[in-house]
């Protein structure tokens, strides 16, 4: 910013700092992400709408040429739509290596292939002995137990082959690896290698000193060791070039045997390999016992032998077919945006492509097919096979001696067997991550069968990361309590098999014991896969516990999530003592209604935010009692969130069960209504028009029940009235609700006429309901309030035709015609939208018992953002509903917590300005409308609002979003969401503990230029705040409630009044933003464009001052002045006004 | 009229002057205009106002005698009005008058938003059915008696107090706890109100009727006879959704008539169409990949 006195004018040229700011001089337009910044700036906004497409009828209807018609039927059979199509090249070109990155990867590979071939060898020593290796490396192993025979010494690899996806070219962006396999002379090797790990330790001693001598070559920008596929027998070293190519590729070396040497027959999964005396070093065994088989063992050295046949078999049906590389590469975005892809057990792209070429093989996909095909029929398979039960396999031959499938289904929980036949694909796949594609699979099948969405956005663009994606999430740390729990569960077998790898041997069992403790609770358990480390070659290989922590999501199941009781079987059944062995303490006795007795798990929860988190009592309790985990090292993230909807002394609760009660007396009081005698006309509908009747109002109301001597009594109208004397009483807000009262021909025609009958008949009802039901009431001209057991509603009595009356409009001619008048409009929204609205969102909440609470979080949060004003508490509530009426990707939210996250993350990347949020409720509009909605909005789009939200009873103008919010207030909204998401997500997935979670919920308070602060003592909602006060003052409420004879003071809010009078008196100078649940500060920002120094004009002087600049007179805003009429419009509740900026300084 | 842009370049762009000096610079400038007289626009005279005693800084009302163009009618009077523009929002019509009463007496006040010739001619408005808003900054109407008193009020000094000791203005909590006393309403004032009001319409209402009976068949002066709802035989509303209906209903039956896939040339423009479809498709999803490349919608990363 300038100096002081340029200030004025810089401004409207530069913009300041302030975050808002740069939107203020758009033209109106939403602005762009931060991410954009690649394109210039100079270019204009409009460039960022869609405009809707005009070709010249010469261009629509010219002849077609072969060409174009070839390529339009292509598009029509081999793709879903032309859109798809393009989206699907747009994408493959992104991802794809350009042809000169290729060649500058191939010729540092050529580099790479003489290097190694150069390394010297080295002379034979034992393998224990290591003396040999240079000090600065470490062999790349954890050698446990050190002492193994045999006999190593170095030679150059007898053959450097290229193998895997790079060769295929099928590899993806970012992170290009190329995979090459070393091949060691069968001199390295001895006969007994694939015995207690001597294979694998030659392959990483052989590493070591490859490691070593290419370390010292310039070529490399830095040489590194990692694990294949992170397990951790198989370490890999990762080269990468010197200089500026560094991040251009990583060159894996996997050493590997001949493909001949080791005899098959020994390594098939029944077979054991890791003798139980080296490996425990017991003596051996002494009761005859067989050694237990080593599946996982024998697997990683198959692999490594089988290597080259795979990539031959790939390069046959992959080779010559564009279409299936293309659908490899898109089944890898979308493995890669599910975050399945990764880690040990990961559904790699090398597993994809196999899935590729068995389907081929079964001709379920055809070579001719395109991309998106390959896509769509390997999601299907996924989606419709199970390999955890039944397995498939690429051998074709029927070899007697080759091991049966059921060997592998015994050995293995997925079973996807290599064209040998005794190569187990899937080995470290466990069932939950296959389960898992297969929930993605299934969604993604559905989500590209219905023809309404972007699916292609949805299925490939769309990142799920785990907290994102599950309801709960719990992580387990330190992992070193896992090795506890593998003795807890019996799992030396496991471990052997492993080779001490704790976490995956123990990660199976784990799972399945949650699984099966959660039952119907649960729809889908996933686990993260430990990263792959990457260490320097002069460290020593990450140690099991230094592997991060393992972080399980689960998918609830609403319905199973009301249930507090675990059934088990009846008492004297055999089935009974596994129930009990299973819950152990937890498991009682209980005789039910039905006369039966039963084993039973009884969870106390009594609200429905209790009984949310029952699973996590469920899985502490398991892991305590079978796997010896204290809860102390179990951290359950679902319900921290929890804690900004709770009132300040009820904490057991988030509120719904408040809100049940209120609807619950709103029933009562409309059916008074219903019954009600001695009305002129009768009632002809009810309906709720209040937050309160559809779950969403932030903060429940509570019964009130007034302590007369803290207010004024105004007898003669059964009020009572605030006390200056006093601190500002509760606030109460009426509850409101329409009564539609039957047309009649006795209705006046005219507006007026009918407002001065409705008004009788408010007064009437207020009569009535004293008379017949005994009710506290009190009548104004439009509406009634009456008190009901604490609750104040508000009743509106509305005729259907008035608005119809007050639109129509007669012509000079005589001819009546209907123009919307802003009057008709605001009847229309308040007496036939807004109660539609509320039912509809009602009936949600039966379906989605979460969305009160992500409905209830959001609107806290954007609130505590300072922008509550901008936003109508209807459209929030639609935001809210479209996450769970539109989950896609996901599923429907079962948690606030994910809720949450997810509206954060719709909030800020959904594109306003190009696309109508269509909340479809209750499934009203078909696909077609759909279409035809969107295309409508594009044509209509300049004269829309900025957010523009579609219901199936609102299909053009967006009713809700008609009053704000402005382009700047949507922009800022969507900045502080973008930056809200990762913090808060980064907090959730912190195993030890997400610190404060209220961070995202406190407001930046720099970007103001006057900050107005108040006296808690007027602030009736005080004790909401985010930061809930330690103290606060008495409003004025009796504890138990009983019978009142005066009405409470209703909808007093001084910070609102005090809000409404600033901007009517402001409103052209500056934007006032305040946080209504308690917030005791109000943020002012000055509108750049009203700090212009104007010519003097007689409609433009409000709260200018005329200013002599150069001998010129000008109006400018009177700051000082106005700064101090902030002090004198809110007297006695303005503690403190504090400019902040000198900005407006001329 | 002077412009923006010919006031910019008046500011020397010295950018080494550090911000607090600009601040007492103002603060000084602004002590020198009062003692200068204050600037006013031309033709208009500028009276500083202020909340009460307490308040350092102040508003200007800026007033001129009320005139209008030869020819425009003007509700108010001519020489006795005074025009005043930036009435502060907490100074209300009751309070202007006390202001200005010193000048002379004071006949009417009229507090409008905007300026605006013809007097509001509105009958009072129910406060029942027609609450008013809230106010912001006004421009007002000052009848005086006599036309010195608006020669007066344009010598007047001030500045001028909105509350003070001998008559307070309430403002903040105090304000609002009587507004919120006074939107307490009365059932009963509420039900006469109401009453008369639906009196007078009936009777309005009446009379319209008897007079449309009257007129029932009566062939007015050139013997066209009006033919309203009412009469013995009912004719449609004469409504704009009503004529729609009637030329939706007729578009249907001809479309009924008409035969599609007859000739040739109907065959061959049925295909050209779904090219012409088609193409255009392809044209607007071309637009919006152009649009999701710009955004770099395509980095799965």
């Amino acid at each position: 910013m300038g100096p002081a006195p340029t200030g004025q004018q810089l401004r409207g040229a530069t913009g300041g700092p302030e975050v808002i700011e740069p939107s203020f001089e758009g033209t109106g337009k939403k602005g762009k992400k931060p991410s954009s910044r690649k394109r210039g700036v100079t270019e204009s906004q409009a460039e960022n709408l869609l405009q809707p497409v005009k070709l010249s009828k010469a261009e629509l209807y010219k002849e077609p040429t072969n060409e174009e018609l070839n390529r339009l039927r292509e598009t029509e059979i081999l793709f879903h739509s032309s859109l798809l199509r393009l989206q699907v090249e747009e994408l493959l070109k992104e991802v794809r290596l350009s042809e000169k990155k290729k060649d500058r990867i191939d010729a540092f590979l050529l580099e790479v292939n003489h290097r190694i071939k150069r390394v010297p060898s080295t002379p034979e020593s034992e393998l224990t002995d290591q003396a040999w290796l240079p000090a600065g490396i470490r062999v790349p192993f954890h050698q446990v137990p050190y002492t193994v025979k045999g006999s190593f010494h170095f030679l150059p690899p007898a053959q450097v082959t290229v193998v895997g996806s790079y060769l295929l070219g099928t590899c993806i962006r970012p992170d290009i690896t190329v995979d090459m396999a070393l091949t060691m002379p069968r001199e390295i090797l001895q006969d007994k290698d694939l015995l207690n790990q001597r294979y694998f330790r030659k392959r990483a001693l052989y590493l070591a000193h490859l490691a070593h001598h290419l370390a010292q070559d310039p070529l490399f920008g830095s040489v590194r060791f990692s694990y294949t596929n992170g397990c951790h027998m198989k370490p890999s070293l990762l080269l990468r070039p010197h200089g500026k190519d560094e991040r251009l590729v990583t060159v894996r070396l996997h050493p590997c045997p001949p493909s001949d040497f080791f005899r098959p027959c020994r390594l098939l999964p029944t077979k054991n390999n890791v003798r139980s005396a080296w490996y425990r070093g017991q003596s051996p065994p002494e009761d005859g016992k067989p050694d237990p088989p080593t599946p996982h063992y024998n697997t990683w050295v198959l692999q490594d032998t089988a290597l080259g046949s795979h990539v031959q078999l790939l390069s046959n049906v992959l080779g010559s077919a564009p279409g299936l590389k293309d659908g490899v590469a898109l089944l890898k975005v979308w493995l890669r945006q599910r975050e399945l892809d990764k880690g040990l057990g990961g559904f790699s792209g090398f597993l994809i492509s196999m899935l590729v070429a068995f389907l081929v093989s079964t001709r379920k996909i055809h070579t001719t097919m395109s991309g998106y095909q390959v896509l769509r029929s390997v999601l299907q398979f996924l989606a419709t096979t199970d390999l955890t039960v039944n397995g498939i396999s690429l051998c074709l031959s029927s070899d007697p001696s080759l091991p049966a499938l059921a060997d592998f289904h015994q050995a293995f929980p997925v079973v996807f067997l290599d064209p040998s036949g005794r190569l187990n694909l899937c080995a470290d796949v466990t069932a939950s991550t296959y389960h898992q594609v297969q929930h993605e699979a299934r969604l993604s099948m559905t989500l590209l069968d219905s023809k309404t969405d972007d699916g292609f956005q949805l299925l490939l663009m769309t990142p799920k990361p785990m907290i994102r994606a599950f309801d709960h999430v719990l992580h387990l740390r330190p992992l070193s309590r896992l090795q506890a729990a593998c003795h807890q569960l019996k799992l030396w077998p496991e471990l052997q098999d492993n080779g001490g790898d704790y976490i995956s041997a123990s990660l199976g069992p784990l799972t399945t014991l949650l699984e099966k403790g959660l039952g119907s609770r649960l729809q889908l358990l996933a686990h993260s896969r430990p990263p792959v480390p990457e260490w320097d070659i002069n460290q020593d290989p990450p140690k099991h516990k230094d592997s991060g922590t393992l972080t399980l999501g689960l998918l609830l199941q609403p319905e199973g999530l009301t249930t507090v009781l675990e059934l088990g079987p009846e008492a004297d059944q055999p089935e009974a003592v596994e129930f009990r062995q299973f819950w152990g303490s937890r498991s009682e006795l209980r005789r039910f209604q039905d006369g039966a007795i039963r084993e039973a798990v009884v969870w106390e929860a009594a609200s429905l935010c209790q009984k949310r988190l029952i699973p996590h009592k469920v899985v502490t309790h398991l892991l305590a009692l079978h796997a010896d985990i204290p809860d102390n090292c179990v951290h359950y993230v679902g319900g921290f969130l929890d804690a900004l909807l709770q009132g300040l002394k009820e904490t057991s609760s988030t509120g719904e069960e408040a809100l049940a009660v209120a609807i619950c007396y709103y029933d009562d009081l409309s059916r008074m209504l219903w019954g009600l005698e001695g009305l002129p006309l009768t009632v002809s509908a009810v309906q709720g028009a209040h937050p309160v009747l559809r779950y969403t109002e932030v903060f429940p109301p509570t019964p009130v029940q007034p302590a007369c001597s803290f207010y004024e009594q105004l007898r003669e109208r059964a009020s009572l009235l605030p006390r200056l004397d006093k601190p500002c009483p509760a606030y109460v807000e009426p509850i409101s609700m329409v009564c539609h009262l039957e047309g009649s021909g006795q209705w006046p025609q005219e507006a007026e006429a009918i407002r001065r009958v409705r008004a009788a008949f408010q007064l009437r009802l207020a009569e009535l309901l004293r008379q017949q039901h005994g009710l506290l009431c009190r009548a104004t001209a439009t509406h009634t309030d009456v008190l009901k057991d604490g609750f104040v509603f508000r009743i509106r009595v509305a005729y259907q035709r008035e608005p119809q009356i007050l639109k129509e409009v007669r012509s000079p001619q005589g001819m009546i015609s209907l123009r919307d008048t802003p009057e008709s409009l605001r009847l229309e929204r308040d007496t036939r939208h807004l109660p539609l609205l509320t039912s509809a969102l009602h009936g949600l909440q039966q379906q989605h018992p979460a969305f009160s609470g992500v409905a209830r979080l959001a609107k806290r949060w954007v609130r505590a953002q300072l922008l509550g004003e901008g936003f109508s508490d209807e459209s929030l509530d639609l935001v809210a509903a479209a996450l769970f009426l539109h989950p896609e990707p996901f599923t429907p939210p079962s948690s606030p917590q994910v809720g949450f996250l997810r509206f954060l993350s719709l909030v800020s990347t959904f594109d306003w300005k190009n696309n109508p949020l269509i909340v479809n409720l209750n499934n009203e509009l078909t696909a077609e409308e759909q279409v035809e909605i969107r295309s409508s909005f594009l044509a209509a789009r300049t004269r829309l609002p900025v957010m523009v939200i579609i219901t199936p009873q609102d299909r053009k103008s967006s009713v809700w979003t008609q009053d704000g919010p402005s382009a700047q207030i949507l922009q800022q909204l969507v900045i502080l969401a973008a930056k809200a998401l990762p913090v808060l997500e980064k907090q959730l997935m912190d195993p030890w503990g997400p610190g404060d979670i209220r961070t995202v919920f406190r407001p930046p308070l720099d970007m103001y230029d006057v900050l107005i602060h108040l006296y808690a003592r007027h602030i009736p909602r005080h004790r909401q705040a985010v930061d809930s006060p330690a103290a606060s003052f008495c409003r004025g409420l009796l504890n138990k409630p009983g019978p009142s004879s005066l009405m409470p003071v209703l909808g007093y809010d001084p910070p609102q009044l005090y809000l409404a009078q600033l901007r009517a008196a402001f409103g052209d100078l500056a934007l006032f933003f305040y946080d209504q649940h308690g917030g005791e500060v109000i943020g002012v920002l000055w509108k750049p464009t009203s700090f212009q120094p104007q010519p003097f004009k007689a409609s433009s002087t409000k709260g200018h001052m005329v200013v002599s600049q150069s001998g010129e007179l000008v109006l400018l805003p009177n700051i000082e002045a106005i700064l101090e009429d902030f002090a004198v419009m809110g007297e006695g509740l303005v503690q403190a006004v504090e400019a902040r900026s000198e900005r407006w300084t001329v | 009229m002077e412009t923006r842009s010919r006031a910019e370049p008046q500011f020397p762009a010295s950018p080494a002057f550090p911000v607090g000096k600009m601040v007492a610079r103002r603060r000084k400038r602004v002590a020198g205009d009062l003692e200068a007289g204050v600037p006013s626009p031309p033709g208009y005279y500028a009276i500083p106002i202020k909340f009460s005693a307490k308040q350092r800084a102040s508003h200007y009302l800026y007033v001129r005698e009320h005139r209008v163009r030869e020819g425009t009618q003007s509700a108010w009077p001519q020489k006795r009005t005074l025009f005043v523009l930036n009435v502060p929002p907490y100074c209300n019509e009751e309070c202007l008058t006390r202001l200005l009463s010193p000048c002379g007496t004071v006949q009417s006040v009229e507090l409008q938003e905007k300026p605006d010739l013809a007097e509001s001619a509105k009958e009072p408005k129910s406060k029942f059915f027609h609450p008013t808003p809230i106010p912001g900054f006004q421009v007002a109407y000052v009848v005086f008696q006599k036309p010195s008193g608006v020669s007066a009020a344009l010598t007047l000094k001030g500045p001028l107090l909105v509350s003070t000791e001998s008559h307070p203005v309430k403002s903040g909590i105090h304000k609002w706890i009587s507004d919120y006393a006074d939107s307490v309403t009365d059932p009963e004032a509420l039900r006469v109100e109401v009453d008369t009001f639906m009196e007078a319409y009936d009777q309005k209402i009446a009379a319209e009727e008897e007079k449309a009976k009257e007129e029932e068949g009566v062939p007015d002066e050139e013997g066209w006879v009006k033919v309203t709802r009412r009469g013995r035989r009912p004719v449609l509303p004469r409504t704009e959704a009503a004529s729609l209906r009637v030329l939706e209903k007729e578009k249907r039956k001809r479309a009924r008539k008409e035969l599609l896939n007859f000739y040739a040339w109907q065959h061959r423009e049925t295909k050209m169409e779904h090219l012409a479809q088609l193409r255009k498709k392809f044209e607007e999803d071309k637009q919006r990949i152009e649009l999701m490349r710009a955004q770099r919608k395509f980095r799965p990363y």
